[in-house]
């Protein structure tokens, strides 16, 4: 008897307290709010300030879903040990293709070929490498060249640290291959009289932009050309000119979802639907509006007018790739190691 | 130039002055270099002339070779100030470039400090404990402690229920850690009362907060109450109704937190344990496991309705075999259900032991708004039992409930996990810390089966009902001083050889607790 009694108060039980569970589970699943975390490099701030309202708005269009996208900026070295760190990204948007690598090979949170699962290698805009200098150009500085006259100084951040002084460092690089008909030795012997001209090195693009702008040190900038867009909008047009070289870099910085944390987010669907949106018109545009060199033909052409004419070399034509370029000229006592001395 | 101009003026000054001093010289018959030239200009009128005139015209070359001279003095005066000037004042943008550079590596040398120092693992001392974490966070290890010393006096006695007693009620030091920043553990001996046993001891893996993996021993996810930190109990003991739900158990668990906290979950398998019971095992007496699981849902926390936020409810229940043949240690049954002087008003008699199906529920819900607390559960604990020398079997039901509140009387607001004084103890400043009034009422009914064939109707009460109130001072996050009063009383149990059960346990108690 006791044995039936309780089987017959257990259902009853159950079924007084189950069905409102389940109710309460329905009520507190309803709302949602996504939040993704985007680590990126130094002068992107400005441009996902204005990227992310405009794709939480499309998402919130699409979906009816709120996204809320936290910046972390600093420089992109740093930025991928970070993540390699624990540091948990969602996307990841640094400044170049190696420091993306490493977050795959040292950390595995996202495969070895992530460069090829969005356009044009990962890459929804480009950049390349200019000279902000003092009103007026006082110290005449036209090209590469005149960044190892004993009389100027240069403002670069550190390579090891910085995504941006990689560009700048194998830029500089490129011209003395180009002038002296591909010699290593003279190329090196260029690039460390120029690094005898840079009295400080900051660890990031935005920290040299305060160093030249702010601080007022130095006669050259070596900056990216948004930066050094950004900093004439900034600053004002009396301030300072930008010098564009006859010969220059191509910088494509990468974007990718960190797959791993993505996936333990639950993030993942947004986080690629995020980086899509880069390529989209809206996304190219603003990518244009904030002085990167967008992809589409369509945004490509309307900022067209902002962008000097530059011959542009890759990092695979002139040092095979990220990968040599980084053991050969940054990793732990390579060149840059040798030819700098602080 | 101001010079040049005046020597041009002197020069021209001579020039006019020459035909006077001429005629005085004629007049006077000076000597000297004029006067030897000048005859030949007074000599003969035509000559003269001619003389005078090659004279003024050397003069005049003179003074131009001369002007010349001076101005290109001049010139390169100025352009030797011109070139001091322009020496100074690249010296000074030098120097002042080297101060800038200066101050630029002094702030970057200070952002490299600071960056440093980031990178340097953390100690860390305070309220929460102590501990000491590697930079990147992945790696901690922190020291927490409880102690708690109560005092029992029973009254009314007659001295045949509990001694009135100082004891240790628990003194645990709490390990706790993590390593490779997802996998958390913790170690808990305790050293209080008279077994000193391993409560807690297990590593728990956190995918993410929603998805944790727990592996050792700690608390079976059922009751309300007991899954509550012995350091934020209301009262000295808990109430009745943790009587019938499982203590510590070894085992696994799948648990975790959804919608930012909005609910709960916990499932796992364990060796299964008895109804609640203050000692604890580290292995299991059969083959037989437990499946124990909880939820609790708090749909309103994260929503702007404040007088709602801390409304939760959930459910806890269990599923197990026990097979056991003997009554020792290893019966599958409690060793006794314990009134909150912690003394056995029910006990089932020798021979009696697990038999079978043995499953638990626990509704259970709780409220929390500014300084009122209100939480209670109700458990039915179902078992199957076997009387193993007269072979005889029941399933026994046997449940519980209880109602507990308490109300800040400082205003600090109340929490399942512990107060925070707004105005820690410090006399000399006229700070009190805080003050909560707590008040409970719980029942107990065993199962009238039970009687006679496996329990003592005599010696064993079949129901217990006891409130309870009090006072806890929370002198600060780490002191507390209790004091409380309850009183128990009994249906059945007054048989001959009855003693706790023969008359209402009244017991006031008191504690002070050291928690960090």
């Amino acid at each position: 008897m006791a044995a039936e009694t309780g089987e017959i108060t257990t259902m009853k039980i159950f079924l007084k307290i189950l069905v409102p569970l389940a109710f309460s589970f329905a009520l507190v699943a309803g709302a949602k709010e996504i939040k993704l975390l985007n680590v990126s490099y130094d002068p992107t701030r400005e441009l996902y300030q204005d990227y992310n309202a405009a794709f939480a708005k499309f998402w919130k269009a699409k979906t009816g879903d709120d996204v809320v996208v936290a910046q972390s900026h600093s420089g992109s070295g740093k930025q991928a040990q970070s993540v390699i760190n624990g540091l948990e990204a969602d996307v990841v948007t640094l400044a170049l293709a190696y420091d993306i690598d490493a977050i795959s090979q040292q950390a595995k949170l996202l495969p070895a070929d992530w460069q090829k699962r969005l356009p044009d290698n990962s890459t929804p805009y480009s950049s390349t490498i200019v000279f902000l200098v003092r009103k007026g150009n006082p110290k005449h500085i036209k090209d590469w060249d005149d960044l190892v006259k004993p009389n100027v100084v240069v403002v670069t951040p550190n390579p090891k640290t910085s995504g941006g002084a990689r560009w700048n460092y194998l830029a500089a690089w490129a011209y003395a291959l180009d002038k002296y008909g591909h010699d290593d030795a003279q190329a090196r012997d260029f690039v460390k009289r120029l690094y005898k001209n840079v009295p400080v090195l900051d660890s990031g693009a935005r920290g040299s932009t305060t160093t030249f702008v702010e601080r007022e040190i130095g006669d050259v900038l070596l900056a990216w050309e948004n930066e050094a867009h950004l900093a004439i909008k900034q600053f004002g047009v009396d301030k300072f000119d930008i010098v564009t070289p006859p010969l220059s870099i191509l910088a494509e910085p990468p974007v990718a979802v960190v797959d791993r944390v993505a996936r333990k987010h639950g993030t993942a669907d947004v986080a690629r639907a995020y980086l899509e949106y880069l390529y989209s018109d809206e996304g190219q545009d603003i990518a244009g509006r904030n002085f990167y060199r967008p992809r589409s033909e369509k945004a490509a052409a309307k900022y067209a007018g902002q962008f000097a004419p530059v011959k542009l070399v890759t990092v695979d034509e002139a040092f095979g790739g990220w990968q040599k370029a980084q053991k050969t000229h940054f990793a732990d006592g390579s060149v840059f190691d040798q030819i700098f001395q602080p | 130039m101001k010079l040049n101009q005046l020597f041009l003026a002197t020069v021209a000054g001579m020039q006019l002055v020459f035909p006077a001093r001429s005629a005085d010289d004629t007049a006077t018959n000076s000597t000297g270099a004029a006067q030897a030239e000048i005859p030949a200009y007074t000599a003969s009128g035509g000559s003269a002339q001619s003389a005078e005139a090659a004279e003024i015209e050397a003069l005049k070359k003179e003074i131009q070779e001369l002007s010349q001279k001076v101005q290109a003095l001049a010139h390169q005066r100025d352009l030797d100030q011109q070139t001091n000037t322009d020496t100074a004042r690249e010296q000074i943008q030098d120097l002042d470039q080297q101060v800038r550079i200066l101050g630029r590596q002094r702030e970057l040398d200070q952002e490299s400090a600071v960056a440093t120092a980031k990178a340097l693992p953390k100690i860390s001392a305070g309220a929460d404990g102590f501990s000491f974490t590697s930079a990147d966070t992945n790696f901690s290890l922190a020291l927490h402690g409880v102690l708690q010393v109560d005092s029992r006096s029973f009254f009314a006695n007659d001295n045949v229920q509990g001694d009135n007693s100082f004891l240790l009620r628990r003194a645990r030091p709490i390990l706790q850690g993590t390593v490779y920043r997802d996998f958390d553990f913790v170690f808990v001996p305790d050293f209080g009362g008279s077994v000193v046993q391993i409560f807690d001891a297990y590593v728990n893996y956190r995918y993410a907060p929603e998805l944790q993996l727990q592996a050792g021993k700690f608390k079976s996810p059922v009751g309300l109450e007991t899954l509550q930190s012995d350091v934020n109990i209301l009262f000295n003991e808990r109430s009745l109704a943790t009587d019938l739900v499982p203590n510590r158990d070894v085992g696994f668990a799948l648990h975790g937190d959804l919608f930012n906290g909005a609910a709960s979950y916990a499932a796992g398998i364990f060796n299964g344990a008895p109804d609640y019971s203050g000692t604890t095992t580290n292995a299991d007496f059969d083959s037989f496991k437990a499946f124990a699981g909880r939820v609790f849902l708090q749909p309103l926390k994260n929503s702007d309705v404040a007088v709602l936020k801390g409304f939760g409810f959930g459910l806890g229940g269990s599923y197990e075999q026990d097979h056991a043949w003997t009554n020792t240690a290893s019966t599958g049954l409690t060793p006794g259900y314990t009134t909150d002087g912690q003394q056995k008003f029910f006990t089932y008699t020798n021979g009696v032991a697990g038999h079978g199906t043995h499953w638990r529920i626990a509704p259970q819900g709780s409220y929390y708004y500014g300084p009122l607390g209100v939480f209670g559960e109700y458990v039915i604990s179902d078992q199957q039992i076997r009387n193993v020398p007269r072979h005889l079997n029941a399933e026994l039901q046997n449940t519980a409930w209880d109602i507990s509140g308490s109300w800040l009387l400082t205003g600090e607001d109340a929490a399942p996990n512990g107060v925070e004084p707004k105005h820690p103890f410090n006399p000399k400043r006229g700070q009190w810390g805080a003050w909560q009034v707590v008040g409970r009422f719980a029942e107990l009914d065993v199962d009238n089966h039970a009687f006679p064939n496996y329990a003592n109707p005599n010696t064993s009460a079949s129901e217990a009902k006891a409130w309870a109130a009090g006072l806890n001072w929370y002198l600060n996050r780490n002191i507390r001083v209790d004091a409380s009063f309850s009183h128990t009383w009994f249906d059945g149990g007054t048989g001959p050889g009855a003693t706790v059960t023969k008359q209402p346990e009244n017991v006031l108690f008191t504690r002070i607790q050291l928690g960090f």
